[in-house]
């Protein structure tokens, strides 16, 4: 005991902990059973372009809106929550150094969200076998784990934000108000006005009105490159290059609908902005996942950097 | 040589416009049991907390058990046991989950069964949290502490909502770690509870440390007799205390 306590790291406890509290609380089940009902979106289009794969779609559908909102409600408190409440000075007072409190937070907590979030995952795919057939298991995978890297991604800035607020009202505020309503659900909107405001777009598309839209999507990589800086139209962007559809953060029916339909929708598409040229290598599909890791990395680095200074009590 | 326990040298700490605590010179030695008493507000629990880490100190130096309490926490508190003051336990999880989160953090193979039956609680095991009174949460904050057998043991207000049984059982805990060779170091402004457990006592009012010394010395020096309680030497000291303050404000103004 005492020796496998010497090989495991200082926050593992605290992980296992934290894991635990999530997996018998009602709440990531809740969101589990809502990801199910949410995602299970059988679309004609979804199988014209996918089969049977329509499947997998279904994760990606789950994934957006629901998910984001579900992840950083589960997460927004995890550490203002115990210093409002005064049960954060055991665990300070635990022979651990503050950012291994934020480590252990960070991965106890996805593991105890991503848990569900899989068993939905599964759900949805065993629904799917059943109605449509079997589907590739190795893109059902790739999708699910690209779930569960947005999923730490999410909790890792709902415990930044937690670790540098001092009050939940905040707190809530910060995550709901600014990641989940400008990063997540409106994005395509504030990129827009960013991209039409700074002003590097063509002069094409900033005469008149300068505003940008779908229908006249600028051929500028930077246009895209900002438009997927998003957590979620990142994770798009990598689920939709797994399926195949295209490279787009829109959510991959639309997608579908977009490049292989005569009908025209608003979303960006890289395919139908660049006509055939060639668009900036940066906008490769896998700049996605690097994407999703800055959401995972950067604020936390910069929430342990406060965290480990301030007065938490 | 064996280092003191806590060694506090100039030790301050300043929120915006409130000193909360003003240049505290400490020594605990190891082995004693010290108390650390002072009204509400008088910084006993921002010393602790800088103690423990919760916050840093605006200026001032800090040793416990040799180590730098803001570099060194996981050496440090690998040694402590914290009873904070003004905590919250976590509603569902049982009792038991409270104590194994700490043995397994700090590799101690403690039985949280035995711990339980120690403070009393070995009956409500696997009962969350949640459904604790407030003796039984500071009971089971108590046994918390006791975990790894820590050579230090910090206690902030450890009578707070306990019935007699509980101040019985607090005392009793003390008196037996301080037997194992533990040193406990204790804050309260219940005065009446510190008397029969301490060696030695500081009084802090203010920010500042007024006066330590052992309960005996303090009868002596303060003229008083041996049947004068904490209370009276206590009260004697912090009015002193703030007489000296009201004498040295007046003393400025009529400076000026």
């Amino acid at each position: 005991m005492t020796l496998l306590a010497g090989t495991q790291p200082r926050w593992f406890p605290l992980a296992r902990e934290e894991a635990r509290g999530l997996l018998t609380a009602k709440g990531p089940w809740i969101l589990a059973v809502l990801l199910v009902l949410w995602g299970y979106r059988p679309t004609y289009v979804g199988w014209q372009g996918l089969g049977s794969n329509m499947t997998i779609g279904f994760l990606q559908t789950a994934g957006s809106f629901l998910l984001p909102l579900g992840v950083l409600l589960l997460s927004y408190r995890s550490v203002v929550g115990e210093r409002t409440s005064g049960s954060l000075k055991f665990v300070l007072g635990l022979p651990m150094t503050r950012s291994d409190i934020l480590v252990g937070k960070v991965l106890g907590r996805s593991a105890g969200i991503a848990i569900p979030i899989s068993a939905a995952a599964v759900t949805l795919g065993v629904i799917g076998l059943i109605r449509f057939g079997a589907f590739s298991p190795l893109l059902f995978c790739g999708v699910l784990l690209s779930t569960v890297v947005y999923v730490m991604s999410l909790v890792s800035v709902g415990t930044a934000i937690s670790a540098v607020t001092t009050s939940t009202v905040r707190a809530a505020g910060a995550a709901f108000g600014g990641v989940y309503l400008v990063f997540t659900a409106f994005w395509t909107k504030f990129a827009e006005i960013i991209y039409a405001t700074v002003g590097t777009a063509p002069p094409e598309t900033t005469v008149g009105t300068a505003s940008v839209n779908s229908f006249s999507a600028p051929a500028d990589g930077l246009f895209f490159l900002l438009l997927r800086l998003s957590p979620g139209r990142a994770y798009r962007v990598l689920t939709n290059w797994l399926l195949g559809v295209g490279n787009s953060g829109g959510s991959f029916d639309a997608v579908i609908t977009k490049l292989e339909t005569p009908t025209s929708i608003t979303i960006y598409t890289v395919e139908s902005a660049f006509h055939g040229q060639t668009p900036p290598a940066y906008l490769h599909e896998l700049s996605g996942v690097v994407i999703l890791l800055c959401w995972l990395l950067v604020p936390l680095g910069v929430a342990r950097y406060r965290f480990e200074r301030g007065d938490l009590v | 040589m064996t280092a003191p326990a806590i060694k506090t040298e100039g030790l301050s700490k300043q929120y915006d416009e409130v000193t909360a605590l003003d240049g505290l010179d400490l020594t605990v030695e190891q082995g004693e049991v010290y108390g650390f008493l002072g009204p509400n507000g008088a910084g006993k629990s921002t010393t602790i907390g800088l103690l423990m880490n919760y916050s840093k100190p605006t200026a001032g130096t800090a040793r416990v058990l040799g180590f730098d309490p803001w570099t060194d926490v996981v050496a440090c508190h690998q040694r402590i046991g914290i009873l904070p003051d003004r905590f919250d336990t976590y509603d569902n999880r049982s009792a038991r989950r409270h104590l194994q989160l700490v043995a397994d953090t700090k590799g101690a193979d403690n039985d949280p069964a035995a711990l339980l039956e120690r403070v009393g609680l070995g009956d409500a095991i696997d009962r969350p949290a949640g459904e604790f009174s407030q003796g039984m949460e500071q009971r089971l904050a108590l046994a918390m502490s006791l975990v790894g057998d820590p050579e230090l043991l910090i206690l902030d207000e450890p009578f707070t909502g306990l019935d007699p049984h509980g101040v019985a059982l607090v005392r009793d805990v003390v008196d037996s770690e301080s037997e194992r060779g533990t040193t406990v170091f204790f804050s309260s402004h219940v005065l009446g509870q510190v008397e029969v457990v301490c060696d030695r006592i500081g009084i802090l009012h203010r920010g500042r440390l007024v006066d330590e010394g052992t309960l005996s010395a303090f009868r002596e020096r303060l003229d008083l007799t041996a049947e004068a309680t904490v209370e009276d030497i206590f009260i004697q000291l912090t009015d002193e205390s703030v007489q000296q303050t009201a004498d040295s404000a007046r003393l400025r103004e009529g400076n000026q």
